[in-house]
């Protein structure tokens, strides 16, 4: 297994390079630089700008250079924020989105598989029903919808909450944003858990478990749990990455100074080093991700062997 | 002899002014202050920057202001007040002299001293700092421009340190607003020691010297900026404020629910279409008024089709800006028929004749210019402007009022905002949306936008004779002259059509009853949190 890891570690690389050189053509092939703005800057200006960034020099220097920066750990100076580094930038912003994200997976896969757990083994019942209703309910409002308003019922008619904003890590302003995205993981994990578990409850070695006369339980937690996770971790890798794409909305929903806003901010701005500082960020988390997932599959599945 | 009488009035003028002493916040007797001197205010977006030299945003400049100080400032009324400098005058027609007051210190206690203008000017204009704004200030000091491109020295700039209390800067031509531009921090002051102690960092939390009534105390990236006042300032007294906290707030709705909610006193600017609904639900937190700012669409006079003064004069004519701004904006605008607009110093608002006529004949008028043009009804034009709810409703109404009145249909092409401005610098549409706020208040901020070769002029029109007025008015030491010739210049070029005014900005906001010191007279919606206090409520 450790060959395996390393081999797909290592794998990184040309991933990362082939991601990284699509994103920097595509971006100085996007009409507007960074330097556009409604007070168009002097020629002279613009020059002096584009010096202090090296965009003066020939695409495939600024290219090399910008992957000898990469190399030894430097995402480059923001062409927006001018007093902060991408480096700077990201690691203020990560700790935020990473905690609101990872705590909002942790909290929707035990309720989702709860949840999923109970509509699959009562079946066609009100606790079936109502955790459908609610994953479809999740599914189908939008956060942009559904944020403001949890903002207006928690923070406005009934003011426990603040209603947006940040205070180093302080759990009420936390806990907004994990209801929102924890809200809309639930729905996709109970619904993925209730179909997976229904299946396998319905196959040849539970019949022969219940056969043998063994508990519900007994049945549930030690034969049927294991193999029916199997769905549910594979949606966690998409829906782990997802979360910071949805962090888009729930960071400008409830003004988070996360991922999100510097990806939207720096898309807008065409802050190219901050932006390829991201999808850096972005891939390796990806890469990671979809590892962990593929190390949990032969975890859960015996057959699975690296 | 005339020339002396008009610059000893200046003087003197200036010198009565400042008899008084300098202005802070200014508070009706009987008020009562509440124990807790805080203040939460959005700021709209993340400062680029906190370094005076390189700030350009809004925002980042409402911090700078708060940071730092200048020779002079603005007040909440958007005057001239003084700022480190306690006097000024003018002692010949390009040459200023600035006296700084002894007592203005930074915040480690080091006296403010004129090396530290003329260190933070030369800084400002080198090209290495590549400051976006070096050339908008820069042709108001002499040589400003050729440092700023590299063609001179910065030690050419024309900024004197002519003993420690004493600033001499001289100008390119009269600049009878020099006081006024030089309220603003990318021309202020920046202490030497901190830039070359800290470098890149300087303006970190902790490592940040400054002069102005406030310190910086924390900055968390999209998150906020909290200032403290300045226990150095020389004006300390006066600042009532203890602590400000500045929100980068973008999105407007979530802007309105933190203030809803207590966590926000102050809201950037009020979402696209809500002025009216909050109006009434809370009167005494409103606040609007104009401010020197301009909405427009540029028309490409280099077009095929645009290239027709009588075309752009009848696209322009059958627009009905009241209509506009009081149902489709409806959010206290005010219909704009130059490219001057109410407020500004240095030029008196012209408006073209046919504003007054009624709808009926300026339709009827238009049409005739149209059909001399050889445009028949049902030819196209062409309008661009950036995705936008605000902007959308705009165009679809002056496309609206093309079809109805002179029966052309436009194309609309809606695009992101940096694509937009692509286009436009780039003179790649036919019509096209635009916007424009002053950087200081004086015509010639405004006439950038229509005059030959200027950078600000997207249109792509010149009217040598208006070139040749808004020179000679730049030349002349008369107040009264040079209003005369620059408002006359203005008239000239908009004879042309080369742009369509649309409406005048406001800022409407909120801002909770118990903030004191806010004005509705502030034109350009600058506001010191020196004066500002917050009212026991």
């Amino acid at each position: 297994m450790w060959s395996y890891t390393f081999r797909r570690v290592l794998m990184t690389i040309p991933t990362l390079l082939a991601v990284i050189t699509v994103c920097y053509l595509l971006l100085h092939l996007t009409p507007g630089g960074p330097f556009d703005s409604e007070r168009k800057v002097s020629a002279a200006v613009l020059a002096n700008l584009q010096a202090k960034y090296h965009l003066d020099l020939p695409l495939w220097q600024q290219y090399l250079y910008y992957l000898k920066s990469l190399l030894q750990g430097d995402l480059g100076a923001s062409f927006r924020y001018a007093d902060w580094s991408v480096n700077d930038l990201v690691a203020k912003a990560l700790p935020v989105s990473a905690t609101i994200g990872g705590l909002s997976l942790l909290l929707s896969l035990l309720i989702g598989v709860t949840l999923g757990t109970f509509a699959a083994l009562r079946q066609n019942s009100a606790v079936d029903y109502l955790v459908m209703l609610l994953g479809n309910i999740g599914s189908v409002v939008p956060s942009f919808v559904m944020g403001p308003v949890l903002i207006l019922i928690f923070a406005i008619w009934l003011p426990w909450l603040p209603a947006g904003g940040w205070m180093d890590f302080d759990v009420r302003y936390m806990l907004l944003p994990m209801a929102l995205l924890t809200f809309i993981n639930v729905s996709t994990i109970g619904r993925v858990m209730r179909g997976s578990l229904i299946e396998v409850m319905s196959s040849n070695f539970i019949r022969t478990a219940r056969a043998k006369g063994l508990p519900t339980r007994t049945i549930v937690l030690r034969h049927a749990f294991k193999p029916a996770l199997m769905p549910v971790v594979s949606v966690l890798g998409p829906l782990a990455i997802s979360s910071i794409t949805a962090a888009i909305v729930t960071e400008s929903v409830f003004s988070l100074p996360g991922i999100g806003k510097l990806i939207v901010n720096g898309a807008a701005n065409r802050d190219y080093t901050l932006v390829l500082g991201l999808v850096v960020l972005i891939t390796v988390l990806t890469v990671l991700i979809n590892l962990l997932v593929d190390l949990a599959y032969a975890w859960l599945d015996p057959k699975i062997r690296y | 002899m005339r020339k002396t009488t008009v610059l000893s009035t200046i003087a003197s003028s200036v010198l009565l002014a400042l008899a008084g002493h300098a202005m802070a916040a200014k508070m009706p007797a009987g008020t009562q202050l509440a124990a807790k001197q805080e203040l939460i205010r959005n700021n709209g977006s993340e400062p680029e920057s906190l370094d005076p030299a390189l700030a350009e945003s809004v925002g980042a400049n409402n911090l700078t202001r708060d940071l730092f100080e200048g020779l002079t400032a603005t007040d909440a009324d958007g005057k001239v007040v003084p700022g480190v400098a306690e006097s000024w005058k003018q002692t010949d027609p390009t040459t200023w002299v600035f006296k700084l007051r002894k007592n203005a210190k930074w915040s480690n206690g080091t006296p403010v001293v004129a090396a530290d203008f003329v260190y933070g000017w030369q800084r400002f204009l080198d090209p290495k700092t590549a400051s976006p704004y070096a050339s908008t200030y820069g042709v108001f000091v002499l040589n400003g421009l050729e440092v700023s491109e590299g063609k001179k020295p910065v030690s050419a700039v024309g900024i004197r340190a002519v003993d420690p209390y004493t600033v001499e800067v001289k100008t390119p031509y009269p600049v009878s607003f020099l006081p006024d531009v030089v309220s603003n921090l990318n021309l202020g002051p920046v202490n030497k020691a901190a830039v070359d102690k800290f470098g890149k960092d300087w303006t970190k939390p902790g490592k940040l010297v400054s002069n102005g009534a406030f310190m910086l105390k924390d900055w968390q990236v999209n998150s906020k900026v909290v200032i403290e006042k300045n226990p150095q300032y020389w004006d300390k007294g006066n600042v009532q404020l203890g602590k400000v906290t500045y929100l980068p707030v973008e999105d407007g709705f979530a802007d309105v629910k933190l203030y809803q909610s207590g966590e926000n006193d102050w809201v950037y600017q009020l979402p696209p279409a809500t002025y009216e609904k909050y109006k009434k639900e809370m009167p005494k937190d409103i606040r609007n008024a104009p401010m020197l700012g301009l909405r427009y669409y540029s028309f490409n006079n280099k077009d095929a089709l645009m290239k027709d003064k009588r075309v752009r004069q009848a696209l322009s004519m059958v627009i009905d800006r009241d209509l506009l701004a009081q149902k489709i904006t409806a959010d206290g605008q005010v219909p704009a028929y130059g490219v001057i607009v109410r407020g500004v110093s240095g030029a008196d608002v012209t408006a073209y004749e046919w504003s007054k006529w009624p709808m009926a004949k300026r339709v009827e008028e238009a049409k005739k210019l149209l059909a001399a043009a050889g445009v028949k009804p049902g030819a196209k034009v062409k309008f661009t402007y950036n995705t936008s709810e605000y902007h959308k409703k705009m165009a679809l109404f002056a496309a609206s009022e093309w079809k109805s009145k002179l029966g052309l249909d436009t194309e609309m092409e809606s695009m992101e905002f940096k694509v937009l401005l692509k286009k436009r610098h780039d003179g790649d549409f036919q019509i096209a949306r635009n916007g424009w706020v002053a950087d200081y208040n004086d015509a010639t901020t405004f006439l950038t936008l229509v005059q030959c070769g200027s950078d600000q002029n997207d249109n792509g029109n010149c009217n040598q004779k208006a070139e040749e007025l808004i020179k000679q008015g730049n030349q002349s030491t008369d107040p009264a002259k040079r209003k005369q010739l620059l408002t006359q210049a203005a008239k000239l070029v908009m004879d042309d059509y080369p742009m369509l005014p649309l409406l005048q900005y406001t800022v409407p906001r909120l801002v909770k009853p118990y903030v004191g010191g806010y004005s509705t007279k502030n034109p350009m919606d600058r506001y010191r949190s020196k004066d500002l206090y917050i009212i026991k409520h």
